[in-house]
């Protein structure tokens, strides 16, 4: 049963902030972003703004604080509409904390960038530099306060970003994806942040995780419709709700259970993806670095004394935090930074003129796909590397053909490399480098910034890819899935080079402080607990569309009376048949409900 | 002096007179790098240091608490009439006064030394092109060298690359105290006061920030295009892939424009950048102002009065 444009079915505590109704956008190519929203925040709501990539959840937000003008219906913030002199006062009482910290630290020095937003409030000079240090002490950069953004680390300039918002006190605080590529530290600062922030908050995920530690009640949006809106619990206990939305990351829960659980009893390595051919000479060791150490232009030593052998076919990660020297690392191996002490390949010192066979046989996959995509057809992309190789137009049509297979992009040979979404750029910068037959395949962060289905779907291609694979990530469960071996680095040195499996053990254990789980665990822990399956019977609430006549009119309507009354139905339980008490909470379920819509009502309409 | 001589010299002391001066260009560099690299000290944490103007605005100096308004029109007003003088040794004293500026301000050197060392190719050139292309006056003394009766030196050029090289040195010297010893928003926000219009203002310093995000991801791009084979060469193939290249930098700055205006505007931007400061002249602002412009004058004083 799937129910569109309903009300929201949880009590609002507060007077109403936010009121849409009706809401359409079209952009000026004639694509519809959003069809008719309506949707009523109250004040201290902490909303999960939920939905696959393109479902208009930037759209939406970007109307909240005016960015976007309203085409069709209405939009109210503290029941007037955004226009005029209320938008612009509503911009200085609305944060919004964009994907990008790039793009919202736009002053000289992070001083400039927090001041910027009291400054437009009308604050006081003289009273402006307790609030910047305060601000920049909660999220742990006081002592950067003079610095120019782009002397910041990522984690840092998103911490910056979100201390530029705080500093306004903002009375909603809208956020867009505000954990991609942090690393498990700083998403554990975030959220303790967040914990303590009073005010409104909107928040746009595919961290589903981060979202049920937060957030109250979500909101699904599909193809520019408001699908579901309902308590955060109820969306988490309903993989079938989310798995239609491609939101269902129960795939992770079941991932994590299982690997961590084997590392924990018996901490055997986790079986070694196979390659089907090696053309390397010597097939034992691929690429290595030997003592290696490398220092930027600015003095500092990114990597110091690294041993690090990877063998053909062999898959191994590589964590760390934000700043660890991982990337650092993948560049110095693929000869681009070229550092201090041994670098072999195929067994030889790497030379400047061999770089180019390195290149052949070990391909790098980039973080954000953009950096990896120019040209002007996924065609063009795929046979960009072939060409280079100097291979004839057959051969190479016969690899652009065989990769966009591959990653499940048939059929997208003529299609913009830039019209794509996000998942699908990732996954055509897969088959650029797959385009090339390289034996090893470099990944770095490869589920940034996917939802849940895109991450389950290159998860699939990944698994199936006979390469072997350097992994860069700070996603246990990505590491879990397609490494046998991790390296564990912190400061440019590497801590522990071992099995995934003590890896994952070490991490249960809370052994690597800077990599824990930290609320994640709990959250997995209640997830699971919320989507347990069996038979029995409790009193619940039932809430549905209507279909129903008055006279000669036939017509539907949200159902919006709740009741309680006994009820059979079926849910997931992953202990099986072992004993547990259901909370005592009412909760919301989803079902048909016989002949209830000829039954006698009368209400408001 | 040789006023109006033709000195007859062997061809082999150009020769090494050239090989001499490329010499000492070459290590200087290579020294001055080398230093550079090893008194940076190595920390705990990457600075994501790129060189930025304002690298030393938080110290305390007389340049640090002077007023950016009167700095600007002094040091400035200063550069100008080192620009106007003629003779090398007006442009060596500017030098030293820019040296002292520097020392006063408490400024690392070894910044004003890469300053330097980026114009030192520009400034060679002249040195050495400058004795050998100028045009020939009758009192000028020219140095000739056996067998190669067509190239002439000439003194008098030589002495007028001096004094160009040493009023670059002296300005670029100068740039450190005037532009590092307050922050870029302030300086820029002193140019506004000063006449300039808001809107370059907001350009420069937009410019200045989204600079380093803009050749960072070029780096990227260029690196992802290697590392799948590719070459720069002189075919149409790289013209093609070129424009593929330049075209998606164009697209992303592009998108990052609007992302940027986005988040200005969500933070209440309507039209102008807010200064987190307030300007406040004091009678040292003036004093120091007028010592500059005086210190300027008298040194074109010299060099015109002064019977060089």
């Amino acid at each position: 049963m799937h129910d569109l444009k309903r009300q929201p079915p949880i009590d609002f505590d507060g007077p109403t902030q936010i009121e849409i109704c009706d809401l359409h956008y079209s952009y000026p190519g004639g694509l519809q972003a959003l069809n008719g929203i309506n949707l009523r925040v109250a004040e201290g709501d902490r909303i999960a703004l939920v939905g696959q990539n393109g479902s208009g959840k930037s759209t939406l937000i970007n109307h909240l604080n005016g960015l976007l003008p309203v085409q069709q219906g209405e939009l109210r913030y503290k029941g007037k509409p955004l226009a005029g002199e209320h938008l612009l006062q509503a911009r200085l009482e609305i944060g919004v904390l964009f994907q990008d910290p790039d793009d919202q630290l736009f002053c000289s020095a992070l001083y400039d960038d927090v001041c910027f937003g009291p400054l437009n409030q009308g604050m006081e000079l003289g009273s402006l530099e307790p609030l910047v240090r305060q601000s920049l002490a909660s999220v742990g950069l006081e002592e950067l306060i003079y610095k120019p953004s782009h002397h910041l680390s990522y984690g840092q300039k998103k911490r910056a970003a979100l201390a530029c918002l705080l500093a306004m006190k903002p009375q909603v605080l809208i956020l867009d994806e505000p954990t991609a590529n942090l690393d498990s530290l700083q998403e554990n600062m975030l959220v303790e942040l967040l914990r303590h922030y009073r005010g409104t908050l909107i928040c746009i995920t595919h961290d589903l995780l981060f979202a049920f530690e937060l957030c109250q009640r979500a909101i699904v949006l599909d193809k520019g419709q408001v699908h579901h809106d309902y308590r955060m619990d109820d969306l988490v206990a309903d993989p079938p709700s989310m798995r239609e939305h491609g939101l269902d990351f129960s795939f992770r829960l079941c991932g994590v259970k299982s690997s961590a659980a084997v590392a924990l009893e018996t901490k055997q390595d986790l079986p070694t993806p196979q390659v089907e051919q090696s053309t390397i000479s010597n097939p034992l060791e691929l690429v290595a670095l030997d003592h290696y150490r490398y220092r930027y232009s600015d003095g500092t030593l990114a990597l110091r004394d690294v041993d690090f052998s990877l063998q053909a076919g062999e898959s191994v990660a590589i964590v760390g935090e934000n700043g660890a020297g991982k990337t650092t690392m993948l560049n110095c191996l693929l000869g681009i930074f070229s550092g201090e002490g041994g670098h072999r390949f195929a067994g030889a010192e790497l030379t400047k003129k061999q770089r180019r066979l390195l290149w052949r046989k070990v391909g790098m996959v980039f973080q954000d796909p953009a950096d990896q995509l120019f040209c002007a057809s996924c065609a063009e992309e795929v046979g960009f590397g072939p060409k280079q190789l100097g291979l004839p137009k057959d051969e190479v049509k016969r690899r652009v053909d065989d990769a966009l297979k591959r990653v499940k992009l048939d059929g997208y040979q003529q299609r913009v490399p830039l019209h794509l979404s996000g998942g699908e750029r990732k996954r055509l910068a897969i088959a650029a480098v797959l385009s090339m037959q390289p034996e090893l395949l470099i990944l770095d962060e490869p589920s940034a910034g996917l939802d849940p289905q895109g991450e389950e779907l290159l998860l699939e291609i990944l698994r199936e890819l006979p390469q072997g694979k350097l992994l860069v990530s700070h996603d246990p469960f990505l590491v879990a899935e397609l490494t046998s071996r991790t390296l564990v680095m912190h400061r440019g040195k590497v801590l522990a080079d071992y099995s995934t499996a003590e890896f994952l053990a070490d991490q249960q254990q809370n052994a690597l402080s800077l990599l824990a789980p930290g609320y994640k665990r709990a959250c997995e822990r209640q997830v699971l607990e919320l989507q347990h399956r069996h038979e029995h019977a409790h009193l619940h609430r039932h809430y549905h569309e209507h279909p129903h006549r008055h006279g000669d009119i036939a017509h539907s309507h949200p159902h919006e009376h709740e009741h309680d009354h006994d009820h059979v139905y079926t849910h997931s339980h992953i202990d099986g048949d072992a004993e547990h008490s259901h909370s005592d909470s009412l909760r919301y379920h989803e079902h048909s409900h016989p002949g209830h819509e000829n039954e006698e009502h009368d209400h408001l309409h | 002096m040789l006023d109006g001589q033709i000195v007859q010299l062997p061809a082999s002391i150009l020769f090494a007179a050239l090989a001499v001066l490329f010499l000492c260009w070459f290590f200087a560099c290579r020294a001055l790098r080398r230093l550079l690299s090893t008194a940076q000290p190595v920390a705990e944490e990457r600075d994501w240091s790129v060189p930025t103007i304002d690298a030393d605005f938080t110290g305390d100096s007389l340049f640090h608490r002077w007023d950016v308004r009167f700095k600007l029109v002094a040091l400035l007003g200063f550069a100008i009439l080192v620009v106007a003088t003629r003779s090398p040794w007006s442009a060596l004293l500017a030098c030293g006064f820019s040296l002292a500026a520097i020392a006063t301000a408490k400024l690392p050197f070894l910044r004003s030394l890469r300053r330097l060392m980026a114009i030192s190719g520009f400034v060679s050139m002249f040195l050495l092109l400058m004795p050998l292309t100028l045009a020939t006056r009758p009192d000028d003394t020219l140095l000739m060298f056996s067998d190669i009766d067509w190239l002439r030196f000439n003194l008098r050029g030589l002495g007028l690359a001096l004094s160009i090289a040493g009023k670059a040195c002296a300005v670029t010297l100068l740039m450190e105290p005037l532009l590092a010893t307050s922050s870029l928003p302030r300086t820029v926000e002193g140019l506004v006061k000063l006449g300039v219009p808001e809107k370059v203002a907001q350009m420069i310093l937009l410019s200045h920030r989204y600079i380093f995000v803009f050749l960072e991801e070029t780096k990227r791009m260029a690196t992802g295009m290697q590392v799948r084979g590719f070459q720069w060469r002189s075919n149409v193939t790289t013209l093609q892939v070129a424009g593929n290249f330049l075209g998606m930098l164009f697209v992303r700055s592009f998108e990052r424009t609007h992302r940027v205006y986005a988040a200005m505007q969500a933070r209440g931007y309507q039209g102008r950048f807010p200064a987190p400061f307030y300007f406040k002249v004091t009678t040292g602002d003036w004093l120091h102002a007028a010592f500059w412009l005086v210190t300027g004058v008298a040194l074109l004083c010299f060099d015109r009065f002064g019977g060089f």
